[in-house]
């Protein structure tokens, strides 16, 4: 769980990531590397370095993220939560770009998304136009890219979560972009947030148990390489 | 006007000014996808 000053879902993306089995280490911004076993990397929620000059736009560079970068074009799985969404899209690691949402009103209740793509490594254990019910809280949620590729990343199966209402003006309803390799995704709902029903939902746990499996994967892989 | 960021910052002249904000803004302060960019440069002689 990579934390930059101005993170606050780091401790609940850790906790939620140890409930379904995952043993979460945290990694500072200012580290240049991820420890050697990693086997998948959460770049959680929050307002890195205060979102000053955009969503995610600072933290884009910053030393970590060359790290993430490299574990990621090795096939690494990375999820971007939030926070963690823009900051990938500010990356260039996944396409597209967060907006204000179009109401300009903060945004913070449960969402309905529905699965459009259930054979990525992060909603294996979903089906198909399967309904979850996970929390937002955003002001800036509303994706966007151009036209054109939107219609490549439909066609490619790359819109992977999207509202089963408007929510904030995103493209198409788009809640969840996976980039083309598939170990990359950016989502605007909290998984991590929705692990337990006693706290509203448990159907968050099924994305983030997806990613746990995908770390295993990914470690076996790796040392065996 | 969304936002604006006043630079300060040494340059051969107007061009080389010019040059070293639009990659400023093409690397960091600006996000071609969503926003597009004025640039003024005042080099402080009038």
């Amino acid at each position: 769980v990579v934390v930059f000053p101005g993170s606050n879902d780091d401790h609940d993306a850790a906790w939620a990531l140890r409930a379904v089995g995952a043993e979460p280490v945290m990694v500072w911004h200012r580290d240049d590397s991820l420890p050697s076993d990693v086997g998948a990397v959460v770049i959680p929620g929050g307002f890195s370095y205060g979102d000053y000059l955009r969503t995610g736009a600072i933290a884009s560079v910053a030393p970590v993220m060359a790290s993430v970068r490299v574990f990621a074009e090795a096939g690494g799985p990375v999820l971007g939560i939030c926070n963690g969404f823009q900051i990938l899209c500010e990356a260039r690691m996944l396409p597209g770009a967060l907006r204000p949402n179009r109401q300009l009103e903060f945004v913070c209740r449960d969402a309905v998304v529905r699965v459009e793509n259930a054979e990525t490594l992060f909603t294996r254990r979903c089906a198909y136009g399967q309904e979850l019910v996970i929390p937002v809280k955003h002001g800036e949620g509303a994706w966007f890219v151009d036209e054109g590729t939107f219609v490549q990343l439909a066609a490619r199966g790359q819109i992977v979560l999207r509202y089963a209402e408007d929510v904030n003006g995103a493209l198409g309803n788009v809640a969840g972009v996976v980039n083309q390799a598939g170990n990359v995704l950016g989502v605007m709902p909290h998984p991590e947030h929705a692990v337990d029903p006693l706290l509203g939902s448990p159907d968050g746990g099924l994305l983030l148990a997806a990613l746990v499996d995908a770390a295993g994967a990914h470690r076996t892989h790796a040392a065996v390489a | 006007v969304g936002r604006v960021v006043d630079l300060e910052l040494d340059a051969d002249d107007r061009d080389d000014a010019y040059r070293k904000v639009e990659r400023m803004c093409a690397e960091l302060l600006a996000n071609p996808l969503i926003e597009s960019v004025e640039i003024r440069i005042d080099d402080g002689s009038a």
